[in-house]
């Protein structure tokens, strides 16, 4: 170990003493200064690469909800595409952050394609736990981050994807598209009253 | 017997790579090989599109710098329809453009090379993550969390959608910046101009000094560099010239819709990725004794081509850069220097806009008439220069679309750099974990963005170190 890394290893330093520069404050100074997605109590995230088949699912999810549904104000629904960690990264290190998050994705985990499940992220395959990067496996991670040490509801609702194009082909497949209002009506009735429970038509994994 | 060590993927980079390290019967380092996966078959689906379709399609290529892509090819589109967006329509895209790279600069410096350089190398994977680097420097996390806010919310409010931005047009930029909303924005340039401020003095004083050893040493290579200038030199990160910069700091500018003329692709039979190098100077070769026709992009290549930076805080630490390390400066992890210099300049770039009245005119695009052309848009993503070349028909529909991005521009120094790294880390077939961290971080300098097709929530590739023979046999196999 070495450098500044094994200062703190040893307890040499609790924090890192930052030189002061300009007068900036460190404080927050209210909902005007914070982006919609951190500043609203419920946060839905639809995820995926719309160029590639069913990897785009959660995106195409969040652009029917926003066509069939009205969506409440203190709902924040967002198309993050993939660049969903940058946000999660966010959120991670904010104080200020939603109440709930539910992240909406393609998944494969060899169920039929088209299958609507409820994922625990805690049971997302811990693949490289304790590393992060910002785009190929940190997600789960960073999920698991703000469900452990943030205190933030999080849910993941995923859609099994059928074969994935390896060359830019977009669409999703007859049977990813055929879940759609189902997933919607289920992301609804949990997200957009405040009386539903139901989980009805949903396996789990 | 001889072994190969393979790397898969290198973590904290955007996307993901595989490093193979082939060592020699004596142990030592016979070759290293970067290989990427590359983003396929985009530019074949865009054939027959309307070209005014491509500010929309092509930030979906990439979730991590769509404002660069967005960018480039609103540009693309300005020069196919062979028209030049009004003042304000151009200076409201340079401050999206400006704060766009602040956001990836300061998540960059903090958190992707944060890893290696607030927790050092070697540190356990059990603290190698955001909440290990938020409790090991909790105030500057604090900072940084706050501009981070503020460069969301100021793309909001200057373009509405600032993941998949739509608001650059060809012909200019769709949302006028009205005076109240200028007004909002100012505070928050003003406060992240305070944190590039602060990062800069940061680095120079808690990071910098203890890793010089470090960065004079791993991945150190000779090559040339290629970035944008202004027509007098100056450090452009939107428009202007490119500048391609020998060795020896010669150079040669040119119009970037003639880059065909001294830019050529070389192929090698194990990447998909192909490697540009500058064609003016001879024969490609990646032997890090006698390169050939090697060039760099992205901070440091363009902090090394600009003749000064047209801000004055960022200009001063220029200087300050060029005392230390001279022009071009050439050692790898001084990308990391040269990114908070950027960063520096883009918040001062956003405080100067935003100052200008000539931003909150309405009038921000011109029409556009379809025709059969060729158009090329060129701007600096934070990863290197990024091309969009496009041809049309007389009906706008696209004949023709070639992209070259910014890592691809990287793809032989990467190589270079991981290969120098390796010899200088590993001999007599000894390595260690830490060791394995630290070949990873030669490539992690350069920042780069290893495509974005696919993605998978399960995260099924691993860092995975497999140790095979010359025969391919599977010896040992080592994971985090």
């Amino acid at each position: 170990m070495s450098g500044l890394g094994a200062a703190l290893h040893a307890g040499e330093a609790d924090t890192l003493s930052a030189p002061q520069s300009g007068s900036a404050s460190t404080d927050f100074t209210g909902d005007a200064l914070l982006p919609e997605f951190c500043a609203k109590p419920t946060l839905i995230l639809g995820c995926g690469n719309t160029l590639f088949g069913d990897d785009g699912f959660g995106c195409e999810l969040v652009d029917y909800i926003e066509r069939e549904y009205s969506v409440p104000e203190d709902v924040c629904l967002l198309d993050v595409g993939t660049g969903v960690r940058k946000l999660l990264f966010t959120l991670c290190i904010s104080p200020a952050r939603p109440q709930r998050i539910l992240v909406l994705d393609a998944l494969d985990v060899g169920r039929v394609a088209g299958e609507i499940m409820e994922i625990d992220p805690a049971e997302i395959p811990h693949v490289k736990l304790d590393d992060f990067s910002m785009h190929q496996i940190p997600t789960s991670n960073l999920l698991r981050e703000l469900g452990t040490h943030c205190d933030v509801e999080v849910r993941v609702l995923a859609c099994q994807n059928g074969p994935l194009p390896g060359e830019v082909r977009p669409g999703l497949s007859a049977e990813v598209r055929a879940a759609l209002p189902a997933a919607a009506e289920w992301v609804a009735r949990e997200y957009f009253t405040t009386d539903g429970q139901g989980e009805e038509g949903l396996s789990t994994q | 017997m001889a072994k190969t060590l393979v790397i898969q993927p290198v973590t904290r980079i955007e996307g993901h790579a595989k490093i193979t390290i082939k060592l020699d019967d004596a142990g030592e380092v016979d070759t290293a090989r970067v290989n990427v996966i590359e983003l396929r078959g985009f530019e074949r689906f865009c054939i027959g599109r309307p070209v005014e379709d491509m500010p929309r399609i092509t930030p979906r290529i990439c979730g991590v710098c769509p404002w660069s892509h967005h960018l480039a090819a609103a540009k693309a589109t300005d020069a196919v329809f062979g028209v030049t967006p009004p003042p304000a329509g151009r200076k409201l895209r340079e401050l999206c453009n400006s704060i766009a790279y602040m956001e990836e600069h300061i998540l960059h410096f903090y958190f992707l090379a944060g890893a290696d350089f607030l927790l050092g190398p070697d540190a356990d994977y059990s603290v190698r993550n955001v909440i290990g680097i938020l409790q090991a420097a909790p105030e500057v996390a604090t900072r940084v969390v706050k501009v981070r806010h503020m460069c969301a919310k100021m793309l909001e409010i200057l373009a509405g959608k600032a993941i998949h931005p739509q608001a650059a047009v060809p012909g200019g930029f769709s949302k006028p910046l009205a005076a109240e909303e200028r007004d909002r924005l100012r505070p928050m340039a003003d406060e992240a101009l305070e944190l590039a401020k602060f990062t800069m003095a940061f680095a120079k004083e808690s990071i910098f000094p203890k890793y010089l050893d470090v960065v004079k040493t791993l991945g150190v290579i000779t090559t040339g560099f290629l970035g944008t200038v202004a027509d007098d030199g100056a450090l452009d990160l939107y428009d202007g010239k490119l500048r391609m910069m020998a060795p020896d700091g010669s150079y040669e500018d040119f119009p970037y819709d003639r880059y065909t003329d001294f830019i050529a692709e070389h192929v090698e039979p194990w990447s998909y990725l192909k490697f540009p190098y500058a064609k003016k100077w001879g024969a490609f070769s990646m032997d890090p004794d006698k390169p050939g026709g090697i060039y760099r992009t992205n901070t440091l290549a363009r902090i090394n081509v600009c003749d000064y930076i047209p801000t004055p805080l960022a200009q001063a630490e220029l200087l300050e850069f060029r005392k230390a390390f001279g022009r071009p400066a050439q050692l790898t992890l001084l990308y990391h220097w040269a990114r908070l210099i950027e960063l520096l300049f883009n918040a001062e770039n956003a405080v100067r806009l935003l100052a200008d009245t000539e931003i909150t005119s309405t009038e921000t695009r011109v029409k556009v008439t379809p025709r059969a052309t060729r158009g090329v848009g060129c701007v600096e993503a934070p990863r290197g220069t990024l091309i969009h070349d496009y041809t049309t028909d007389a009906d706008g529909m696209l004949t023709n679309v070639n992209l070259i991005v910014g890592t691809t521009h990287n793809n032989a120094p990467i190589n270079m750099s991981v290969t120098q790294a390796a010899k200088s880390l590993i001999h007599n077939g000894k390595y260690d974990q830490g060791m394995l961290n630290t070949v990873e971080m030669s490539i992690r300098a350069y920042d780069p963005c290893l495509s974005c097709a696919t993605h998978g929530l399960n995260g099924k590739l691993a860092v995975r170190l497999d140790i095979v023979d010359s025969e391919g046999n599977l010896l040992d196999t080592l994971a985090n």
